[in-house]
């Protein structure tokens, strides 16, 4: 779906969506319509139940004395509502309603809206940004759809008073969609076509953009003492890989950078420690922290963020076989310190705790956040509107806290301290890799404390929002991409140059 | 209560002496004493755990009898909070030593004396014996009496009785707890109401006629399945110089045994449920420490007793019953019976009482545990202020909270296809907690600061030696009392 933006001029033919606002009052655009039309508009408001409240629609086709084939009348509600937010989900609204209803182009006009904080050129850059996020589609596996059933839309034109204005601000949102889309890519692709070395040539492919790539194989990690990853690693014919990204757009190349360290584990069937048959196809997306730092990446790349930032992901996949790890067996990490594996299945954390020392180790950084599709606690304890946010440092906590809610990703923060250590003592070595006692995302979290050292440091476990069971406003069914938009918003609002 | 303490300004001569060190082997003054010093530092020297830290209790063999050396920690750290935690760790630690009276000459403060007897005496409750015919000899208890020394003895005892009218309530909800479902009928908790008569608190009793009468027939629909009735008990205490002034209200669930209903639970699981009364226990506990302490403040406790039997009047999945507010509920699983006796309590306290704040305390959910574990409660409040209020007086008294959402976020899963409001959603791993908080809010006024504390996870320490709460053993809590006594005194008395 291709996006553009143009002069408020009434486009001749194709969708057309308007906004109203609540109580039925007509924006500029819907106000020419109406009279242009002899007052159609008014009309159809006042015979149906749409007040102009959000997310209430009124689809009218063939509308007379216009056009355009439909017109669809959206609700915006209060216009002291109206923010980036409000913006997003009207235009993912207009995308949900129309993409396959039959036109091959939609044009969405924006208004000035009073009362609204934004102008009209940043509420067009973000009903922009709406529209692209919800048009998102993984069908490149369905081969005998009909056309029918397919989007029809291609072109979306945004229509505005300063088309220009709107362009470059949404110039640096339309990289993070990218970003945005190559997340939801990995997350959905099947766990045949992504696996560790797969995924890691995906994060060198990202080389063009100005990345710089590593990729350490199972033969340099042994070098390097990262036990706890390759014991995940070693049931799967499949090779464990680590890959690097770096970014480095601040002035000083050589300053402290931001790091993000993603769970990449491209299949988790638990290992040994087998999972139930039931809905074992989800675990394909159990890569989708190490998917949201290769996201977030492309999109400080390609909108060339003044920011030194690290991503580090560990890709492994985790298989039942004759060389997998067993319960009980005490694996050696990269920091030195012994972990008794209880539990196969509670493999991400053996898997950060390489790559959380790794990143430490070498790049010293300011700050480190990782994410990972973790507990199934956390799915229980906060269920699928929030992740749960770990951190070792409450300014931490407030910036993301903060960055999350301004774009919809919202956090709830979670205890990691110490009345929940004892939980991961081991009879054998320095800790086991499951608590007891309940918990168990706090105790997860407590695990990976372990490997901190006087760094602010964050977890994001995700488990609960990677992937959305329902629509949302500017996110379909299916992979989320939950953390890049807000990871790129933290970057943006505390850590880039101005 | 488990061990007797009284205060003086020497040592009492009794068979044991216990003595402050410091880390770093630095003793306090009693313990440098003349002979007592030169045997303290053979016996402690070389390879001991002994450190001096708290929590650390030695008790050594001397020819003048036993001397009990126990860590201090710094003195700058020496809070009320900590002296607790080390009155608590000396009784663990000597309960079955054979010492049967001792003398704490720890070179405290009054006021100082008086909170290491409060950790003595909180950590000395265990399961009362009456319910043997034969006492456990491998539980018996040698340690009975404690004479603390302190600078101003009289100061000591002013300042711990106060406290000590807390522990008893604590020791009286733990005995709550523990009571097996057989003597702890619904009936017989409101008897137990009575012994609160003599302390000036006011027992109305609302019996299953009354409940009727009044429309609270969610409460009346847990307890259908039950041939023991369930009622509503109303405590009120006034305290306040003021008798008309707005009470502070406490709500508890009182299931007295939970078999979960038609929808019964295992076997496995089944065991704990005489304890899933444990929010209406602290409740009465926090009413009876109201009293003993003449606290000045206007408060009211009311408890939602039930028993959750399946039989043929039981109530089904899919019932629905008109709440005491007008709302609609259809009964999901029956086995979710604390927020609907939970609702009709707080409506009925809402309306009946007309609190300036309410805060409800119940064994809500499964979730909860797997959220924070045992060692937070959940915290759900309408109100910001209200909510750290009550997660600072937890961090207090280490009775932790932590706040998790309560927002209309989860409105979509509590849509019930034929009434107002469903009571849970039978999705597989859903946050029953979240959910259950949203509920309940739906029965409390919108303007009224309201905050539910969800105890399923705090209200029993675990089995696990390591997981024990400082002033618990393995059992029941009492978990909220001394969080809700410091949140009073700190914030509504006068």
């Amino acid at each position: 779906m291709k996006i553009s933006f143009a002069k408020s001029a009434l486009p001749a033919e194709g969708a057309l969506v308007v906004g109203i606002l609540e109580g039925g009052a007509l924006t500029a655009t819907a106000a020419r319509l109406d009279e242009a039309c002899g007052g159609t508009l008014t009309r159809a408001i006042a015979a149906s139940r749409f007040e102009g409240k959000k997310d209430q629609s009124l689809l009218l086709v063939a509308p007379a004395g216009l056009t355009v084939s439909r017109l669809l009348l959206l609700g915006l509600g209060k216009g002291e509502k109206v923010d980036a937010l409000a913006a997003e989900a009207f235009g993912g609204g207009a995308v949900a309603q129309l993409a396959a209803a039959g036109d091959a182009q939609m044009a969405i006009a924006v208004d000035a809206v009073e009362g609204s904080t934004l102008t009209a050129a940043a509420l067009a850059a973000h009903v922009a940004l709406g529209a692209r996020l919800r048009s998102y589609r993984f069908d490149k596996y369905r081969t005998t759809e009909k056309k029918d059933e397919k989007p029809s839309v291609k072109k979306v034109a945004v229509l505005v008073d300063d088309p220009a204005a709107a362009k470059k601000l949404y110039a640096p949102l339309e990289a993070v969609a990218d970003g945005v889309f190559l997340t939801r890519d990995l997350a959905s692709e099947p766990a045949n076509v992504i696996y560790p070395e797969s995924l890691a040539e995906q994060a060198k492919a990202l080389a063009d953009l100005g990345l710089e790539v590593e990729v350490l194989g199972e033969k340099q990690m042994k070098k390097l003492g990262m036990g706890a990853l390759l014991g995940v690693g070693q049931g799967s014919e499949r090779e464990s890989q680590l890959a690097v990204l770096r970014w480095s757009g601040a002035a000083d190349k050589e300053a402290a950078p931001i790091a993000f360290v993603g769970k990449g584990v491209t299949f988790d069937t638990g290992g040994i420690c087998l999972k139930p048959a039931a809905n074992m196809e989800d675990m394909k997306w159990d890569m989708g922290g190490a998917a949201v730092v290769i996201g977030l990446m492309k999109a400080l790349a390609l909108r060339k963020a003044k920011v030194n930032a690290v991503g580090v992901v560990g890709l492994v996949e985790n298989m039942p076989s004759g060389t997998a790890q067993r319960p009980g067996d005490v694996v050696t990490s990269a920091s030195g310190q012994t972990i008794e594996v209880i539990n196969t299945d509670a493999e991400g954390r053996l898997v950060l705790a390489d790559a959380l020392w790794y990143t430490q180790d070498r790049f010293k950084p300011r700050a480190i956040i990782d994410l990972a599709t973790l507990t199934g606690a956390i799915i229980v304890s906060l269920g699928s509107h929030y992740a749960g946010l770990f951190a070792n440092d409450d300014a931490l906590a407030g910036q993301l806290t903060a960055a999350g809610a301004a774009v919809g990703e919202k956090l709830w923060r979670m205890p990691v301290d110490d009345p929940y250590d004892k939980q991961i003592k081991s009879e054998i070595a320095d800790m086991k890799n499951v608590g007891e006692g309940g918990a168990g995302s706090v105790t997860a979290a407590m695990f990976l404390k372990r490997f901190i050292k006087d760094t602010p440091w964050a977890h994001l476990d995700i488990a609960g929002v990677t992937w959305a069971k329902k629509d949302g406003p500017v996110t379909p069914k299916g992979a989320s991409a939950f953390g890049v938009r807000l990871l790129d918003r933290l970057v943006a609002d505390q850590y880039e140059q101005k | 209560m488990g061990v007797s303490i009284t205060f003086a300004s020497a040592p009492s001569g009794a068979e044991a002496l216990a003595v402050g060190v410091r880390p770093g082997l630095a003793p306090c003054a009693t313990a440098a004493a003349g002979e007592r010093g030169r045997l303290l530092t053979r016996a402690l020297a070389g390879k001991h755990r002994f450190k001096g830290e708290e929590g650390d209790v030695r008790p050594v063999l001397t020819p003048d009898g036993w001397l009990v050396a126990v860590g201090l920690d710094e003195a700058d750290d020496q809070d009320a909070a900590a002296l607790r935690r080390i009155g608590a760790a000396l009784f663990a630690e000597l309960a079955d030593s054979g010492i049967t009276h001792l003398d704490a000459a720890l070179d405290l403060a009054a006021d100082e004396a008086a909170e290491l007897a409060y950790g003595l005496v909180l950590r000395a409750w265990r399961i009362p014996q009456r319910y043997r015919l034969h006492p456990d000899p491998d539980t018996e208890w040698s340690l009975e009496a404690v004479t603390v020394v302190s600078p101003d003895p009289e100061a000591s005892r002013r300042h711990f009785a106060r406290l000590e009218a807390v522990a008893a309530a604590v020791a009286q909800a733990r005995d709550l707890v523990v009571a097996p479902a057989n003597a702890l009928t619904p009936q017989a908790f409101a008897d137990r109401l009575s012994d609160l008569f003599p302390l000036g608190v006011a027992v109305e009793i609302l019996d299953a006629k009354a409940l009727a009468k009044q429309g609270l027939n969610l409460l009346l629909a847990v307890g259908r399945g039950s041939a023991r009735p369930p009622l509503l008990a109303c405590l009120r205490w006034n305290g306040a110089a003021d008798a008309e002034a707005p009470p502070i209200a406490f709500v508890g669930k009182g299931i007295t045994f939970d078999t979960g209903g038609v929808c019964v639970k295992d076997g496995e699981d089944m065991a704990e449920m005489k304890g899933d009364m444990g929010g209406a226990a602290t409740v009465f506990g926090l009413m009876a420490a109201l009293a003993r302490r003449r606290a000045k403040v206007n408060a009211v406790g009311v408890l939602a007793i039930a028993e959750n039997m399946l039989s043929g009047r039981a109530q089904r999945p899919g019932d629905v019953v008109r709440a005491y507010n007008g709302t609609m509920v259809e009964v999901v699983d029956t086995d979710a019976e604390g927020r609907l006796v939970l609702a009709d309590a707080l409506a009925w306290t809402a309306r009946t009482c007309r609190p300036a704040a309410l805060i409800d305390l119940a064994t809500l959910t499964g979730a909860v545990e797997t959220a924070l574990g045992k060692k937070r409660a959940g915290l759900f409040a309408s109100d910001d202020a209200l909510a750290e209020q009550l997660a600072a007086a937890g961090e207090a008294e280490e009775e932790r909270l932590w706040r998790l959402p309560l927002t209309d976020l989860y409105d979509e899963d509590l849509k019930s296809a034929v009434a107002d409001l469903r009571s849970c959603s039978w999705e597989d791993r859903a946050p029953d907690h979240l959910h259950a908080a949203r509920f309940l809010q739906h029965f409390v006024p919108g303007d009224l600061p309201w905050a539910h504390l969800d105890i399923a996870g705090t209200a029993e320490a675990g089995e696990d030696e390591d997981g024990d709460e400082p002033f618990t053993g393995p059992g029941p809590t009492g978990f909220g009392i001394r969080l809700l006594d410091r949140w009073l005194a700190e914030r509504h008395e006068e």
